[in-house]
């Protein structure tokens, strides 16, 4: 039998975790460098910093404290974490945080409207194919969306760049600013630039939002009170839009937090494609160079994110669910 | 005909699969099938021709075979990583539905925490840390592919343990690893082989993505591998779509076919679903 909670407790419940995946986080990006094969040092400062820094390695060693106990470096570490000292990036030649900061930004400007679009897209096609389940309608909305749900999201960027960008010239190869540019201009510039790599994204997220929403109206269509609506002479569209997408709002919601570390992911794979000047940039240019402070951070980073989106939702669907307010 | 009437009655199932025996007979018999040593050099840059049907790459190997031996990685670590995911996500399930009280506490309380944290910036890390290696991969997608399964499994082990035939042979004084055995299990099987699709759909493209940041085992070319070089060795740019075009639709076919034999599943095994699609 399940036990009945205060939906406040929940939430309690749900925030602890969240901060203690966090601090697993961040234990677990103190451990890994130190518990790896190599010189510790190396694994803290990145392959660039050490091969480039020569007779002042030791000066180094002892400036980061790593002759220092464990547990000393391991509470230095974390009140690092919290004081914003996320130590230095050679490969952005400065510091980690303002490194980080700068990208993240404008991996934001790409998934945020991308969630918006797509639930929208998604349902509004995910009701219609539901409504006309087992047409012809659905078979081609679904089997397409599902194909597109299927391909890697650099790879449909590759092919969009290709398309749209390459043959026809509509759209920039790639970046996010030409730089230059200042007022209205700088942002209808930007806009310009983010029409493809927004594009991308939103299509395979609204591929996902059609999938969740036709299978939950579909489960609805059946019910009494479809049945009574439609008896009532209700059209067909107002049905399907007010009872069928209520109901598929809540599931719609929980699976974009659900999702929201496989979206960013997604949108990592689509800025290297477009040179778009976010995390996933800054994670392919750290790759390159073996800059592990970045790599570690922008992981921490990506996960605040996801927690924060998880914790959203969960108010959200507090909200959303009658039953719960 | 058997065949036909299996078609029938789960069209999703019957495509998903026809298509994904394929691609993997093509991927299995690559050595026999490939016209060419996918290793060696021969002229670079090539255009589609007879000799080379789809050209050849920047250090001209031929790039239908280089494709075909691909898909063995490809098909191989989603398929290594997906069985590690559900071995693990199977067992948690298992014991933390069917043995309840603290220790299903603790073990979802573990799930619900590595749920949370996203799968490919934590690959992507390891790997940068362990350098390339196909097995660390393979086990990395496993091990972190897991707790979905392990939630599902449970809220499936929840209902099973409360009916009849696990009550009968409880009462004929069978203990707790003979029934999660022959009775949890078995009965589990269905949502774990549909989990199981689902997850090897998932495995192969972080293994594609981690692959495209250059993160690749340069000595197992995948799929993802391909993509990495086509994009960074200039095929992209020289439009030489027909070295980037067939390994990212390779993918995309074998999920698409995971995704409809997962889609399959889901309708055969939700009654709601069932009812209005049939009905």
């Amino acid at each position: 039998m399940e036990k009945h909670v205060h939906p406040q407790a929940v939430v309690a419940v749900k925030t602890g975790r969240y901060l203690l995946v966090l601090l697993l986080i961040i234990t677990f990006n103190f451990i890994i460098p130190r518990l790896m094969p190599g010189d510790p040092l190396l694994n803290i400062i990145g392959e660039e910093a050490y091969y480039g820094a020569g007779g002042a390695l030791e000066n180094l060693r002892e400036d980061l404290g790593l002759d220092r106990p464990l547990i000393r470096q391991y509470f230095d570490y974390l009140g690092g974490v919290f004081t914003g000292d996320w130590g230095y990036s050679y490969l952005y030649m400065q510091p980690v945080l303002a490194a980080v900061a700068g990208h993240l930004g404008w991996s934001l400007i790409l998934i945020l409207p991308a969630i918006v679009l797509a639930a929208l897209a998604g349902a509004f096609t995910g009701s219609l194919a539901a409504w006309r389940r087992k047409t012809r309608t659905d078979t081609f909305l679904t089997g397409s969306l599902l194909l597109a749900y299927s391909m890697p999201h650099y790879w449909l960027a590759m092919i969009m760049l290709f398309i749209f960008a390459f043959l026809l010239g509509w759209f920039p190869l790639g970046r996010a600013v030409s730089g230059g540019l200042e007022g209205f201009a700088c942002f209808s510039d930007v806009m310009w630039h983010m029409v493809l790599p927004l594009g991308v994204l939103t299509l395979s997220k609204a591929a996902y939002d059609h999938l969740i929403v036709r299978s939950s109206v579909v489960s609805i269509i059946g019910e009494d009170y479809i049945l009574t609506a439609q008896s009532r002479g209700v059209s067909a569209a107002v049905v399907l839009f007010k009872h069928g997408l209520r109901n598929a709002l809540a599931p719609l919601v929980t699976v974009t937090a659900i999702q929201f570390g496989m979206l960013f992911s997604g949108a990592v794979m689509v800025e290297v494609v477009f040179s778009w000047p976010g995390m996933g940039t800054l994670i392919y240019e750290a790759i390159a160079a073996r800059d592990y402070p970045l790599l570690q951070y922008a992981f921490f980073i990506i996960t605040v994110c996801v927690l924060a989106a998880n914790l959203l939702a969960d108010l959200a669907y507090r909200w959303l669910d009658p039953r719960l307010r | 005909m058997k065949l036909a009437k299996l078609f029938r009655r789960n069209p999703l199932i019957f495509c998903g699969s026809t298509l994904i025996i394929l691609i993997i007979l093509a991927a299995l018999f690559s050595p026999w099938l490939a016209p060419h040593d996918p290793w060696q050099y021969q002229q670079a840059f090539l255009e589609p021709s007879r000799e080379h049907w789809l050209g050849t790459n920047d250090v001209g190997q031929d790039i239908f075979s280089e494709l075909l031996a691909a898909g063995r990685v490809s098909l191989g670590v989603g398929f290594v990583a997906a069985l590690v995911a559900a071995a693990t996500g199977a067992v948690v399930g298992i014991v933390a539905g069917f043995r309840r009280g603290v220790l299903d506490e603790v073990l979802m309380g573990a799930t619900d925490t590595v749920l949370v944290i996203p799968v490919l910036p934590l690959v992507v890390l390891i790997s940068a840390y362990l350098g390339p290696n196909l097995i660390n991969v393979c086990l990395l997608i496993g091990l972190v592919m897991w707790p979905s399964i392990a939630r599902i499994i449970r809220s499936r082990v929840l209902s099973l343990r409360q009916s009849g035939y696990v009550e009968s042979a409880r009462a004929l004084g069978a203990g707790d690893r003979w029934i999660m055995l022959h009775h949890i299990l078995p009965n589990a099987m269905p949502v774990l082989l549909a989990k199981f699709v689902l997850t090897m759909a998932g495995a192969m493209l972080i293994e594609a993505s981690v692959s495209f940041l250059g993160l690749g085992d340069p000595g197992a070319k995948s799929w993802g591998m391909m993509l990495y070089y086509a994009f960074s060795r200039g095929g992209f740019i020289r439009e030489m779509w027909w070295w980037y075009l067939p390994p990212g639709l390779a993918i995309a076919l074998v999920i698409f076919a995971l995704n409809l034999v997962n889609l399959g599943f889901e309708e055969k095994s939700d009654p709601r679903l069932k009812r209005v699609l049939e009905g």
